[in-house]
């Protein structure tokens, strides 16, 4: 019983000493350790292992090799989250309390990432560039947000499609799901900038492949343009679908997120025509510096893997992170960071025009229009910006 | 000796999270929940020889609606939304035990296999209440003046709730129905002719088996604060199968055992979830071939040949201890 009561003693004691003041968790003289839940099984397991394991990683492999940042080697961990965020949550707080990161670099998928955010705001961790476009990363401190938020990018499509090509009539098809409804909001809101309004809405729910129903009834409210705002599976359906009814008069558009070689590889050649926004410059025929780059060092490291643009999205990230580590400094610290990564201003990727974040911690704003000819994507613009 | 080992087992279990790091003690208040889960299958499965592939969906049944409650009345104490979520789980229960009492082996795992989906599809459809797809923020769970709002919290609340359960089931054995039911599992024939109705119990089981889900299930919501219907998902009902076998059919201390295993091996699996269901099926197959009673039979037959006692015959099962 003595034991038992000194052991209870002990125990208590020890727990309520608070720990040493410590260096910045996650950063040693030697080495960087960064981390992410990402998709390495589930349906974005393509997306997830390409833009962490051979895209993020590509990038600091390149950077290890040059000397590393500030002489700190960055090293990653990421575990498979399967797109569950209750899996997400509890790979976060591994990567945190187990393997102790020093930030989370580029997770995937809107519910993951948002089942995750008050964690880490509660302990004042960086979320850095997460590959979703949901505005619920907007306006918190310790966020950075990945690709270009659905807002803008609705407001881009919006202005192109009414502005320069004098469109008027629209109706959308989208996944009823965060994704789905946050771009649905944000079109609407667009349109009646212009005194505009969707003349039909129809949703997929999550997992559903078959849109034959909803594709009969846009087709009668007889739209100019018909967005998509869905997952490549269902998006190629779609596509299909319309060849297959034969509606011809209309223009598809596809959402950034959408815009991907995956899904044309899907739908096949009812893809041919398709139009949309692309956030990303080719990864296999852009000769913009960054993305040459890009390619060479993918020779390099990972010469069996394809270009593609989730790699790119993940290198984009890495160089990014690579950027704002360096501008803050050897003392590298989580406030340090997120200070350095607002400074950068007018940043020279060579993928992206020229990156500035600024106090609203957006890092990207862009994209171009696109449309299928032959089976890829062909530029029509310049790079459009939502400011 | 009994008593010794339970109070040191009691103590190190009341002093973990001083002891461990932060992420095992959220790890811990997992196992415990996993562990109910583990002891309610069994009480159906170790009773009345019916396997259940639909545990993943009283799961989330029960997590959903400890978690609507705690949004829906802020305030409202953990307890009340503990029982909500074990009541409406045990109707569910209830509900589902009706039809499924004409069916057998492999039917009866198809009908059970086909309601988890039916309540995944439920909570996509009934998204005014669920959110579907875009999930479910948990707000953190109040006791009286107290917010349950870190790990260590949480972690007594799962314990404490834990520990009751166990104790129920192991005190069911000497109940009426905890007879009535093992003499079920013995002989159907020989029950129903010494006066027991047959499908009463069964349906009283499934029942009971829904309920130890159901309080999980709204322990779970508060442990990982955040639902949404990819959780429960058909591979954690084989989960939780897999947990009882290796653990040991009709045992409490081996739920406990089999869940600690595989929760910890699911964690420590974490880069690597594609390989995931092929070492569970391995393990699982494993244990049927070289374990028939799981942990606990093992651990018997070591203790009994370690006290000189010729082992247990095979085959003899006693109720659930």
């Amino acid at each position: 019983m003595r034991v038992l009561l000194a052991l209870v003693i002990a125990g208590l004691t020890t727990g309520a000493t608070p720990l040493p003041a410590r260096a910045q968790q996650g950063v040693t003289d030697a080495e960087i350790l960064l981390g992410g839940s990402n998709s390495f099984s589930g349906p974005l397991a393509f997306t997830g292992e390409q833009a962490t394991r051979f895209g993020v990683d590509l990038y600091f492999k390149a950077v290890n090799d040059g000397g590393g940042i500030h002489g700190r080697k960055v090293r990653t961990v990421y575990y498979d989250d399967g797109y569950k965020p209750q899996e997400a949550v509890a790979n976060t707080r591994k990567l945190l309390e187990q393997d102790g990161v020093f930030a989370i670099i580029a997770p995937q998928g809107t519910p993951p990432v948002v089942a995750t955010l008050e964690y880490l705001e509660e302990n004042r961790v960086p979320l850095l560039f997460p590959f979703q476009g949901s505005p619920i990363t907007r306006g918190r401190k310790w966020v950075f947000s990945g690709m270009t938020l659905y807002d803008r990018q609705s407001r881009m499509m919006i202005d192109y499609l009414v502005g320069a090509r004098k469109f008027g009539k629209f109706a959308t098809l989208y996944q009823d799901d965060e994704y789905g409804k946050s771009f649905l909001t944000a079109l609407e809101k667009d349109l009646g900038r212009h005194g505009l309004k969707l003349v039909a809405t129809e949703s997929v729910k999550r997992g559903v492949t078959d849109v034959s129903a909803q594709m009969a009834k846009l087709q009668a409210a007889r739209p100019d343009v018909l967005f998509l705002v869905l997952t490549p599976g269902p998006g190629a359906q779609a596509l299909r679908e319309r060849q297959k009814i034969g509606w011809s008069e209309v223009v598809m558009v596809s959402s950034g997120p959408l815009t991907d070689e995956r899904y044309l590889a899907l739908a096949g050649d009812a893809s041919e025509g398709v139009e949309g926004l692309s956030l990303w410059p080719d990864p296999l025929t852009s000769d913009r510096p960054g993305v040459k780059r890009y390619r060479d060092d993918l020779k390099t490291y990972l010469p069996k893997n394809e270009p593609n643009r989730y790699s790119l999205s993940g290198y984009f990230a890495a160089m990014l992170f690579t950027e704002g580590a360096t501008r803050a400094g050897r003392r590298l610290t989580r406030e340090g960071l997120v200070v350095a990564l607002e400074g950068i201003r007018g940043f020279e990727s060579g993928i992206l025009p020229p990156v500035t974040i600024g106090p609203d911690h957006e890092t990207q704003r862009q994209g171009f229009w696109v449309r299928v000819e032959r089976g890829r994507f062909k530029q029509l613009t310049d790079w459009l910006r939502a400011e | 000796m009994r008593l010794l080992a339970l109070a040191i087992g009691a103590a190190g279990l009341l002093l973990w999270p001083w002891a461990a790091p932060r992420y095992f003690v959220f790890l811990a208040s997992l196992i415990v929940v996993n562990a109910i889960v583990a002891i309610g299958l069994n009480l159906l499965s170790g009773y009345t020889n019916q396997l259940s592939f639909g545990h993943a969906g009283f799961l989330a049944v029960g997590a959903y609606t400890a978690a609507i409650v705690a949004t829906r009345s802020p305030g409202v104490p953990v307890v009340v939304a503990l029982l909500a979520a074990a009541l409406v789980t045990a109707a569910v229960g209830l509900l589902l035990g009706v039809p499924c009492l004409r069916l057998e082996g492999l039917y009866l795992a198809m009908a059970t296999l086909a309601f988890g989906f039916v309540v995944v599809e439920a909570i996509l459809n009934l998204d005014g209440l669920t959110r579907g797809n875009d999930g479910l923020r948990v707000p953190a769970a109040r006791l009286g003046p107290w917010v349950l709002a870190t790990d260590t919290a949480r972690y007594y609340l799962v314990l404490a709730v834990g520990a009751v359960m166990v104790w129920a089931a192991g005190n069911l054995a000497r109940t009426r129905t905890g007879r009535a039911l093992l003499a079920l599992r013995e002989s159907e024939v020989a029950a129903q002719a010494s006066g027991i109705h047959v499908a009463r119990y069964k349906t009283l089981a499934f029942a009971i088996s829904a309920l130890y889900t159901g309080v999980a299930g709204g322990l779970f919501a508060f442990v990982v604060g955040f639902l949404s219907p990819d959780a429960f998902d058909v591979f954690l009902s084989v989960d939780f199968v897999a947990m009882i076998i290796l653990g040991g059919l009709g045992s409490v201390p081996g739920s406990v055992a089999g869940a600690a295993v595989l929760t910890v091996l699911n964690d420590s699996l974490a880069g690597f979830q594609n390989y995931r269901p092929l070492i569970f099926g391995a393990i699982l197959i494993a244990s049927m071939l070289f374990m028939p009673g799981g942990i606990a039979s093992a651990v018997r037959r070591l203790r009994t040949r370690w006290a000189g006692h010729p082992p247990m015959a095979p085959g003899s099962r006693r109720g659930l201890e």
